[in-house]
């Protein structure tokens, strides 16, 4: 669907993406996660054309992202909701359907059909006069009208309460549940661990890590075990010491042989493990340790460029 | 056979790009409109329309019946004053006139009104005598031509290439004293000249003559004095050779819903830039072209419209519409490119009432001196006011008139689309560095340095008409200094400010031998479009000395350059490497560079034109 070859983008002296290389399958959701200035805008407007790279190459659905042909099976979601706030909800969406050259009965139901799904009341009133959630709704919606095969959108909970988060994060999932394949970037990295089935983190606009979730929390998270014993080992020599915690003890542990010692250690107190409780990290655990990590002389901080 | 269909599928695909966007900023824009813009746009409309239909109905007559004049109804006189629309006949008896006609004499009461009066009833009985003298069968004998022949120094304040029309000689000369006066040059027009009752006819006639033969009519204000001086009663008509005064009234109509219109069009590309808002246009599947071209289509089709409308209210031919739709293109082009580099609505108010005044200036002030001088040409209204007062207009004309606005608009446009995409159109850049980026979005290889050197052509031929036509009137001991200077600066900044962006923009490996293939391409590139400005020829502007001076040096066909044909090559060539090597080290060694070509230049011409002698 997406094949992405050293793709490099530079503002006059300032790298913005340095050299990424990525792909994205059909049928998937693919996070691009990072801070502010990662890279990440940079890289979404590269694939839909609105950017040209500085060097490297791109294929989208198999064009060069320039071709009107695949901007015509592209959906695209700004971080922004870029509105033309004198038009109403209606009159905006079957402007765009007609500029995608959909036919004009068809651009109805399809208008219709996407503001029914997004549960879109208020169809005829300006779109200035929306919240800002209603907003989002109707660009979410206006990059649907074409029908396309690929989806990117840019942060498309950023800024939203909870609830509405909930629904276009749950939208997502609906549309790889048809079959659409989408690309989106978030700095919430929640978001992007609840919804996407590939990951690449970006970071000062290198890739500083990619893969599934379980793969990137293998290769760079580490696990925790809570051990919970019925018995205080504080007293004892044993390393790591038990805090006590309601009415039982507890150590954390990074090894199984610690886990082993500990209960090993408790029987000999004349107690027992209670309970053993995995702690996974989260892709922000990971992320955070990763950016501490990361050499900070690849991209200047500052610049033009887009986050 | 399939690549014709691919490329009429290709068109089709982008007409019908261009209608769509073209139909939502109509509906769009209709419903941006509150009712105070309504209204003003209504007012506008009919400010202009009744300008116009007020001029059409018998002229702007500010100075009607002016005059009270005492004149018993059977007396000779009576006929003269009643049809004069400054003189108001009244009874002999009326004490509250200025002045009394009798049978064989004129009271006039001692005052300035009673002797403007007297001015202007003499005016109006020559007007009226002459045509009666016009109803004659026999013209020869109501019009014996007499020619005087007077030797005279040319005068320190007057430049060789212009002269004071000493017209008739006689007070309140008419177009008819005035052709005669000028002798042969204009005679295959006298008969025209005549019957257009010898107002603007005549002079546009004897105005271009004169310029075939070197001197140029200057305006000749009032009997005799002239421009410089003279007797005026203050009335427009007294003016010989007198200014196409409705003419221009009703030209200057075209020019009043331009200004208005810009401001929706202005308002409407930057509406794209603020929040981001044409992102979503960019990452459809049109072409920016086609997005520039929907937004501007309905508003250049409303210009026509109105164009159209008040030549139809005013009785101008397809001439005046087809010399005022450039004028409007360019309103409609310097705007966008101005809206695309302002970044805010407050920069873009500055950036439009810039436009207004300085293309309204630059269209109508030319135009005043219709009948006076071919450098009026460099005004597409000219043609206006020549249609309206009823003067032919050769093709040679136009296209001299129009061309270079029609090609200075398309190329606007050109350099604006280039900056219509996601990395230009948001960002806040200083308006300078705007315009660099707008002319390196042009550069993608060395040729095309040459191209845009062409394609600066029409601002270089603007620009260089408008330093005649400003200069024309001071000695000219130092107008051709200042001429040849201003060519020179002109020029370079055309052919190295191009070369600078796309060094500053990191095109071009920053080398010496980038710059010398840069400097050779720009400097061709600009020798082969300045071959266009021949057209100049058409309108023998090049034999006016000034126009000598700015055309000649460049070489464009003037006879005693034929031999020195490549002379201006290697000029453009070695100027444009000149610049091209400071630019590759920055702003600075630029601006020196620009100097140093700046001055090479100007010793070229200097070089030139003592050779021409």
């Amino acid at each position: 669907m997406i094949t992405v070859e050293n793709l490099r983008k530079a503002y006059g002296d300032f790298p913005a993406v340095v050299g990424s290389d990525f792909s994205v399958e059909s049928g998937e959701v693919f996070g691009i996660v990072g801070p502010n200035g990662a890279g990440k805008t940079t890289t979404l407007k590269m694939l839909a054309g609105l950017v040209e790279p500085t060097d490297g190459t791109a294929s989208v659905l198999g064009f060069d992202p320039e071709e009107p042909e695949m901007r015509r099976r592209l959906g695209f979601l700004p971080e922004e909701s870029p509105l033309y706030e004198d038009m109403t909800p209606r009159s905006y969406l079957r402007f765009f359907a007609d500029l995608y050259d959909v036919p004009r009965e068809e651009g109805t139901k399809r208008t219709e059909a996407v503001l029914d799904r997004l549960d879109l009341e208020y169809r005829d009133r300006r779109l200035g006069d929306m919240s800002k959630g209603m907003k989002r709704k109707v660009a979410i919606a206006r990059s649907l009208v074409n029908d396309p095969d690929l989806l990117i959108y840019d942060e498309p909970a950023s800024g939203l309460d909870p609830l509405t988060t909930n629904v276009v994060l749950e939208f997502v999932r609906e549309l790889r549940d048809e079959g659409k394949t989408v690309v989106f970037s978030a700095h919430n990295l929640f978001h992007v661990e609840s919804v996407c089935d590939r990951v690449v983190i970006m970071n000062r606009g290198e890739i500083i890590a990619r893969g599934t979730i379980p793969e990137i929390r293998a290769e760079h998270g580490e696990t925790t075990y809570r051990v919970y014993t019925t018995v205080s080992l504080s007293e004892t020599n044993h390393h790591p010491a038990t805090e006590p915690e309601g009415d039982q003890h507890v150590a954390v542990v990074d090894e199984m042989a610690d886990v082993e010692a500990i209960r090993e250690a408790a029987e000999a107190a004349g107690g027992s493990v209670a309970d053993i409780r995995t702690d996974e990290p989260s892709l922000e655990d990971i992320f955070l340790q990763l950016a501490r990590e990361a050499p900070t002389t690849s991209a200047a901080e500052g610049g033009r460029g887009q986050s | 056979m399939t690549d014709d269909t691919g490329l009429k599928s290709r068109l089709a695909a982008h007409a019908r790009a261009i209608a769509r966007i073209a139909r939502w900023e109509v509906t769009r824009s209709a419903g941006t409109l509150d009712r105070r813009t309504i209204i003003l746009g209504v007012i506008a409309v009919l400010v202009a329309g009744g300008v116009a239909l007020g001029a059409a109905s018998g002229g702007v007559a500010i100075d009607k019946d002016l005059y009270r004049v005492g004149v018993a109804s059977d007396s000779p006189y009576y006929d003269a004053v009643e049809e004069s629309t400054v003189l108001d006949p009244r009874s002999v008896s009326d004490p509250n006139v200025e002045l009394i006609v009798s049978e064989t004499h004129v009271s006039v009461t001692d005052t300035p009104t009673g002797m403007a009066a007297y001015e202007a009833f003499r005016d109006a009985v020559q007007t009226y005598n002459e045509r009666q003298m016009l109803r004659e069968s026999n013209q020869t004998a109501a019009f014996p031509v007499v020619v005087n022949l007077q030797y005279r120094e040319r005068g320190a304040l007057v430049p060789p290439g212009s002269r004071v029309d000493d017209g008739g000689g006689s007070g309140g000369s008419t177009g008819g004293d005035a052709t005669g006066a000028d002798g042969g040059s204009g005679s295959s027009d006298s008969d025209t000249d005549g019957q257009a009752g010898g107002t603007s006819g005549s002079s546009a006639a004897s105005g271009a003559a004169a310029a075939d033969d070197g001197p140029i009519a200057a305006p000749d204000v009032g009997g005799a004095g002239g421009f410089l001086g003279g007797d005026t009663s203050g009335s427009p008509a007294s003016i010989s050779p007198p200014f196409p005064f409705a003419s221009l009234v009703l030209a200057f109509a075209f020019l009043v819903p331009m200004n208005f219109v810009i401001q929706a069009y202005g308002s409407s590309i930057l509406n794209e830039r603020v929040n981001r808002r044409g992102e979503l246009l960019l990452v459809a599947p049109v072409t920016p072209g086609d997005i520039v071209a929907g937004k501007t289509v309905p508003y250049l089709a409303g210009m026509v419209g109105l164009t159209v409308a008040i030549a139809l209210a005013i009785g101008g031919g397809p001439v005046s519409v087809a010399a005022v739709v450039p004028i409007g293109l360019l309103f409609l082009s310097a705007t966008f490119v101005g809206a695309m580099f302002a970044r805010s609505f407050k920069e873009l108010t500055f950036v439009t009432v810039t436009i207004s005044v300085f293309l309204t200036t630059y269209t109508f002030v030319p135009a005043i001196f219709t009948n006076v001088t071919p450098i009026a040409l460099i005004s597409p209204l000219t043609l206006v006011v020549r249609d309206l007062s009823g003067t032919a207009v050769s093709l040679g004309d136009f296209a001299f008139s129009v061309g270079p606005i029609l090609l200075a608009a398309l190329v606007l446009f050109l350099l604006g689309t280039g900056v219509y995409r996601e990395e230009d159109m948001f960002t806040q850049r200083p308006v300078p560095l705007k315009f660099l980026d707008a002319l390196d979005s042009r550069i993608s290889r060395p040729r095309s340095v040459a191209t845009l050197s062409a394609l600066s052509i029409p601002f270089v031929f603007i620009a260089e008409l408008l330093v005649i036509a400003v200069l024309y009137v001071l000695p000219v001991d130092l107008t051709i200094p200042l001429v040849l200077l201003a060519v020179a600066v002109v020029e370079e900044l055309a052919k190295s400010l191009h070369v600078y962006a796309a060094f500053e923009k990191a095109r071009f490996a920053r080398t010496i031998r980038v710059s010398l293939l840069l400097g050779a391409l720009s400097g061709f590139g600009f020798f082969v479009g300045e071959k266009f400005t021949a057209i100049v020829q058409l309108v023998g502007l090049p034999s006016l000395t000034l126009g000598q001076a700015a055309f000649a040096p460049s070489g464009i066909g003037v006879v005693a350059a034929t031999g020195l044909l490549l002379a201006p090559l290697v000029l453009h060539a070695v100027t444009a490497t000149v610049t091209a090597l400071g630019a590759t080290r920055g702003r600075s060694a630029y601006a020196l560079a620009l100097v140093a070509a700046i001055g090479i230049h100007v010793v070229y011409n200097l070089q030139v034109v003592s050779s021409l002698g």
